[in-house]
């Protein structure tokens, strides 16, 4: 029973369909599987990545976990406790124990709201410390994302700063509660190499910190296997193969998954001619 | 091999608030027929600034300070905007980045090639343009049953494939791609990359392409053009800059891509400061990034230095010389 004890998430069977366009008149369902018979489980601790193309349901998956969106079938337990269902104060307190960064730092940060209003929200909504202590936390969980002095960047507002400043704002707000789990869907896809990869360096000196648990999605293999202690291959809505980070690329089994190997980029000069 | 391109002390700027903000400063480069050119770089180098310039779709705020783009013997930079249309699309064709905003989401997307091909075109029978369409659509491999679909009716990388199949209506010379796949997964970038390098060697067109992904394009071009805060700091055959790379921000930017070789503790390189490039100073604008500068290099601007006839940086001695910073490997996976 130990291995079941470290796992913070388990997801049974999850299914997820989406019916587009019910005609009232056809009597044929028209429904799109993008999840299907997914079993899963995310240890303490672990980055667990999670790598496919776009409409593999990856994002799905995400959502689902942060309870942005219900399953059809299936259940999520986290800490062994199922979380399906969930509502009022159970699905609040839930979600204080859960965050989500998202992929476009330029679309994510609301533009009317300064650094320090919007690292403050989730500490406001969350009851967490007196309104001083708030304050501090904010201007401490600034530093850490590497924007310090924290007091400089206290009052101002989205569009002063940089795609890769915004991003370390959303990553602010998403550890300011300390949750225990985090999703990250693809956080660095829209800023550039340099930058990325600054970010990929805060997220793991976070996880050490906080003894976090991320689920990075991501369709760059590279990256994740920067980043991942274990990685998932999701294809059409079904995990076809799940590795250790090192041991995938080295070895990957699936079709799928060598075909992604393949065309990653990387510096073969003749791949196209 | 014949110049189609020759592009000479070119600088560009954009009027703001706070003054001219010199986004391209001082930049030469050439490009012969059939050749294919690559400008790397970060966000806010300049490099989609060159692009717009070769179109002759700088925004209003924006315009040639000094130097001259002589394309096949005209002069680009005096251009008037009744002589660009005779050049923009026929000659000198754009793939846009984002796909999806460049479709007009209320014309069927045949209809919107069709006008790319009448524009230039005005004699062409309506059969001669309907064959014409067919062959375009043969040519980026979507079928012909989808060419009187909408755009939303379209994948993303569909999209990418008629604007690519739009900015071949004419039969161009010359085509700028800026960043065409970078809203794309990599599956599909495969596929729009191999499609983009087969039609430009069958139609014999040169290409110009942009991106910030180092390693796409190390893929499709051959010759590189690093840019970094508006100068070119390399420039080079793609062996030449990716395999021995010379200037330190060239070295940082190989350095922090994540190939599937890399090792997991690579050293993160930082790079923290942004050169201001209104009061740009006459100092190299890498310096304050730069780990191996020396005093001289925040005062005297830096120096062309061949490193072979192909080969060139704007740099100084010390900064070429310097121990490289260890990269993921170049070696070959298929």
């Amino acid at each position: 029973m130990t291995e079941t004890t470290t796992k913070i998430i388990e997801l049974k069977g999850i299914t997820k369909e989406y019916n587009p366009r019910k005609s009232f008149f056809s009597k044929k369902e028209n429904k799109v599987v993008a999840l299907n018979n997914i079993n899963i489980g995310i240890k303490k601790g672990e980055i667990l990545g999670l790598v496919g193309q776009s409409g593999s349901g990856k994002t799905t998956m995400g959502r689902l976990l942060v309870k942005l969106e219900e399953p059809t079938r299936g259940t999520i337990l986290m800490n062994n406790s199922p979380v399906n269902n969930l509502k009022g104060r159970d699905l609040k307190n839930y979600r204080s124990r859960m965050q989500m960064i998202f992929q476009d730092p330029y679309q994510s940060l609301n533009p009317h709201l300064s650094i320090a209003e919007t690292i403050l929200e989730p500490l406001n909504i969350h009851k967490i410390g007196t309104i001083a202590q708030r304050q501090e936390k904010v201007i401490h969980t600034l530093e850490t994302v590497g924007l310090s002095p924290g007091k400089d960047y206290y009052s101002r507002y989205p569009h002063q700063l940089s795609g890769g400043q915004r991003q370390r704002v959303a990553i602010a707000r998403a550890i300011v509660i300390e949750p225990e789990f985090i999703v990250a869907d693809e956080p660095t896809s829209m800023l550039d190499a340099t930058i990325a990869i600054q970010l990929f360096g805060l997220l793991i000196r976070i996880r050490e910190k906080y003894n976090m648990t991320f689920l990075f999605i991501t369709h760059n293999l590279a990256a994740a296997k920067y980043l991942c202690d274990r990685i998932a291959v999701i294809h059409e809505g079904n995990i076809v193969e799940i590795n250790a980070a090192s041991e995938i690329i080295r070895n990957p089994q699936h079709p799928y998954t060598k075909k992604l190997i393949q065309v990653q980029p990387g510096f073969h000069f003749n791949h196209l001619s | 091999m014949s110049l189609i391109l020759l592009v000479e002390n070119l600088s560009i700027g954009y009027n703001t608030k706070k003054g001219v903000l010199k986004a391209v400063d001082n930049i030469s480069f050439r490009l012969e027929w059939g050749r294919s050119l690559g400008f790397v770089g970060e966000s806010g180098c300049g490099k989609t600034t060159i692009g717009m310039t070769l179109m002759g779709l700088l925004p209003e705020n924006g315009s040639i300070l000094s130097g001259s783009i002589n394309f096949q013997g005209k002069e680009l930079t005096r251009m008037k905007e009744d002589q660009w249309r005779g050049i923009r699309g026929k000659d000198i064709a754009m793939i846009f980045q984002a796909a999806m905003n460049a479709l007009n989401p209320v014309i069927r997307v045949g209809d919107q090639i069709t006008e790319a091909i009448v524009t230039h075109n005005p004699d062409l029978l309506p059969e001669q343009i309907n064959d014409r369409l067919k062959t375009l659509f043969d040519l980026v491999e979507i079928p012909e049953s989808r060419i009187s679909d909408y755009p939303h009716e379209y994948s993303g990388g569909m999209k990418q494939r008629a604007v690519i199949a739009m900015a071949l209506a004419c039969t161009p010379k010359l085509i700028i791609a800026d960043e065409p796949t970078t809203a794309l997964d990599v599956i599909v970038q495969d596929q729009i990359l191999k499609e983009i390098k087969k039609i430009q060697q069958a139609m014999d067109m040169s290409l110009i392409f942009i991106s910030h992904d180092i390693a796409v394009v190390s893929q499709v071009c051959e010759d590189i053009c690093v840019m970094y805060a508006g100068q070119i700091v390399e420039t080079g055959t793609r062996e030449e800059v990716f395999q021995s790379p010379k200037h330190p921000y060239t070295k940082t930017l190989l350095a922090s891509y994540l190939s599937l070789d890399s090792d997991e503790d690579i050293a993160i390189p930082k790079l923290m400061e942004t050169p201001d490039l209104i009061n740009a100073g006459s100092g190299c604008r890498f310096s304050g990034n730069c780990h191996c500068r020396s005093k001289g290099c925040l005062t005297d601007a830096p120096d062309w230095i061949n490193v072979s006839s192909t080969h060139k940086v704007f740099c100084c001695e010390q900064g070429v010389n310097q121990s490289k910073i260890k990269i993921g490997s170049c070696k070959d996976h298929d």
